[in-house]
């Protein structure tokens, strides 16, 4: 499937197909799995919609493993951020080709449309090897790989362990932003092509409240993607005056301003398409044909009607070996062909003083 | 002209002598604190036994030399569980001559019922207020991080502000008492307002095999759905229904789940770290080997731990926080007053001219 969307063919298999093909085999091989259809009343042997097969909570993947194949089989495992409880999700990959294949293609056709290849790519975060178990660094370090340049890992990663000095001063072995490094290899690529710089929205809030004007102006045609929400910090900006910020501080047009939505147990990446489409509005993701976002009322995890606000119920077939439906608290609407990130669900009063789970996690911060 | 302690005492003794006549109109006042607060009736019966009405010598002199002195006291209260306001006046009026309450618009009726009784001049009810032109010494402030938060950024430099922020309650189950019987002890502490409070225990740590945690777990299951047929659960906002769904549904895929109409019990597999359910009589169950594992378990916690509940509350010596308040299980909701529901301060935070005082009750 993704082999055909990158080559412009027809999709070999329909989505619902191979979505009930999954649920089969998850059910029969993630004991896990098998007990939320019986709790549901989904027979996966009987089943004709795999809409009607339940989603497996993000929570899930920090209680239990969620993979249907011996541990120590797995290419890959990625970890959640910690909670205050000491809880870490854990989503581990047999084969991280069809992870790559999947954000390769999708990242192109959203992000490095009609670049040239081997574009200087810089991210504002560390780099694979220096944080293996994060999904953002490994796709980060994949972009770099595939869309990027051969440069040595100082010209491509701005987040390293040390680094601290000067003007991002936080600690003496805590990873730290290189400002100085980034704003030198800003300035000895500017009169070239364009770039590619990829951030999480924290980093790049940071970087607009730091930098000087001028200090990180890119070549014309470049592309900023950022990632990521709020989580921790005091101050939040709104997304459309952060691609205004992160514009202006990259002296780029703001549609080159991509956002990115993903999380670490999903295989499968959302894009905003202002770049790839120039009719496309900003705040509107874009689906791969091999995932799809669907909005369900928090409570009886039905599809909400359309326009209506739900949490988000993301089916990614790329999830082969572990929940090829995972349900998370991220608020989303269906916009056209793509649908709008709305924030997490959050704790809602009244309360009174029985913690919530989000302050729990802002704890952690 | 500086009270006395004896006038100091008597001034708290007013407002328990208060509570005392709006409890023996609580039918009066009932329906509206039900329409505030989303408990169903039952569950405002049910909350007012955790009303104080009485104390003992001890205990009301244990209070007010906790309060502390101050000149002129503002106190901002959280809604939910709504006998709360009692002790937050009776620790404001301990400490000042001059009190001031902002109750929550949420649930105003039973301060403004207790200030009304008491009759006391030096306490006067006011609307909401901007916490920047306070006069007073200290501001009291009740509620969640992005409450008490913004109190302490608006507060004038002066101005001490005691932060009684969030928590919750856990219970520990030891290998020697009968679980069917700790289960009937601990439903009452889990209904109680719905376990909005941060008494309620949300967690609950059963010492001994596997097989006592699913014994356990039943037997809760039992006696909640028992409870929910006398005091029914009251209204849970979207949000909430949506984090018990998921919570729900994760804890069936890792572990076991027992659901009832109103509640749900989940048992966490071996070994796994914890998952805080949602508020609305949702408890997680996880089961340790010993009191040094259940130390381990809670480690990550203990600074959000208010209240420990235990069939033996001796037996688990230094593995409860110091601040936590320790009760028998099904006393968890009624501690006595002698201080602060929220004691985190008195042990963790020094108090000194630091404008904000952590979590003091």
């Amino acid at each position: 499937m993704i082999q055909s969307y990158e080559s412009g063919g027809p999709m070999p298999e329909r989505f619902e197909s191979l979505a009930t093909d999954l649920v089969r085999f998850q059910a029969a091989t993630v004991p896990g799995y098998a007990r939320l259809c019986a709790l549901h009343g989904a027979d996966p042997r009987s089943l004709r919609d795999p809409a009607d097969a339940p989603a497996v909570p993000t929570e899930a993947f920090k209680l239990s493993r969620v993979f249907a194949f011996d541990e120590r089989e797995a290419a890959a495992v990625f970890r959640t951020s910690g909670t205050t409880t000491g809880a870490r999700g854990a989503h581990c990959l047999r084969d991280i080709g069809t992870y790559d294949a999947a954000a390769v293609a999708f990242g192109r056709a959203m992000l490095a449309v009609r670049l040239p290849p081997a574009v200087p790519v810089l991210v504002v975060g560390p780099s694979a090897s220096d944080a293996p178990d994060s999904s953002l660094a490994h796709m980060c370090s994949l972009f770099v790989r595939v869309f990027g340049a051969a440069v040595a890992d100082e010209d491509a990663y701005f987040v390293r362990a040390g680094a601290a000095a000067g003007r991002q001063a936080s600690g003496r072995d805590a990873p730290a932003l290189d400002l100085e490094a980034l704003c030198a290899r800003a300035a000895a690529i500017r009169s070239g092509g364009p770039v590619i710089v990829l951030g999480t929205s924290l980093a790049l809030l940071h970087l607009v409240e730091t930098v000087r004007r001028a200090e990180l102006q890119l070549p014309r045609g470049s592309r900023v993607m950022q990632t990521g929400g709020f989580k921790g910090r005091a101050r939040e900006v709104s997304a459309p005056e952060l691609r205004r910020s992160v514009a202006n501080c990259f002296s780029i047009d703001e549609r080159a301003v991509i956002g990115e939505y993903g999380m670490t147990e999903i295989s499968s990446q959302f894009w905003e398409a202002t770049v790839a489409d120039g009719q496309a509005q900003p705040g509107v993701y874009l689906e791969p044909p091999w995932a799809r976002v669907v909005p369900v009322h928090p409570e009886t995890l039905i599809p909400v009607a359309s326009g209506d606000v739900g949490i988000a119920r993301i089916e990614d077939l790329a999830n082969v070996d572990s929940a090829w439906a995972v349900l998370t608290q991220d608020r989303v609407r269906r916009v056209g062909r793509g649908f709008e990130l709305l924030g997490r669900t959050e704790g809602a009063p009244p309360r009174g003083c029985s913690i919530g789970l989000d302050d729990m996690l802002r704890g952690t911060s | 002209m500086k009270r006395s302690l004896d006038q100091r005492i008597a001034d708290v003794r007013r407002l328990l002598a208060a509570a005392r006549t709006v409890f023996e109109r609580r039918a009066d006042l009932s329906p509206a604190i039900a329409r505030s607060t989303g408990l169903t009736p039952e569950g405002v019966e049910l909350g007012f036994d955790s009303l104080e009405r009485d104390a003992s010598e001890d205990q009301v002199r244990e209070l007010v030399m906790a309060a502390g002195e101050a000149q002129g006291v503002h106190v901002i209260l959280a809604p939910n569980v709504f006998v709360a306001p009692l002790r937050a006046l009776a620790l404001a009026r301990a400490a000042s001559e001059r009190v001031t309450v902002r109750p929550s618009s949420r649930e105003p009726i039973l301060p403004r019922a207790i200030v009304d009784a008491a009759g006391d001049g030096a306490i006067a009810v006011v609307d909401d207020r901007d916490v920047s032109v306070l006069d007073c010494a200290e501001i009291h402030v009740y509620g969640r991080d992005a409450t008490t938060e913004a109190v302490c950024r608006r507060a004038r430099p002066e101005a001490v502000v005691r932060v009684h922020g969030p928590g919750i309650g856990v219970a520990f189950v030891s290998s020697s008492v009968d679980v069917e019987a700790a289960a009937e002890q601990i439903a009452r502490d889990v209904v109680a307002f719905d376990q909005r409070g941060c008494l309620s225990p949300r967690i609950a740590f059963v010492e001994g095999p596997a097989n006592r945690g699913e014994r356990f777990g039943s037997a809760l299951h039992g006696q909640l759905a028992w409870w929910e047929g006398r005091v029914p659960r009251g209204r849970l906002d979207p949000t909430e229904l949506g984090q018990a769904a998921s919570w729900r549904d994760a804890v069936a895929f890792a572990g076991r789940l027992w659901r009832g109409s109103a509640h749900a019990v989940g048992l966490a597999p071996s070994g796994a770290p914890l998952v805080l359910p949602p508020a609305g009589r949702h408890l997680h169950v996880s089961v340790v080997g010993s009191v040094e594992d259940l130390a381990a378990q809670m480690a990550p916690l203990v600074r959000f731990i208010v209240a420990v509940g235990a069939d033996d509350p001796r037996a688990l010596g230094e593995v409860v926080p110091k601040h936590a308040r320790v009760s028998g299980l099904g006393w968890m909701q009624r501690p006595p007053l002698d201080g602060p529901v929220d004691r985190r301060s008195l042990w963790d935070a020094p108090v000194t001219s630091a404008r904000a005082l952590p979590c003091s009750g």
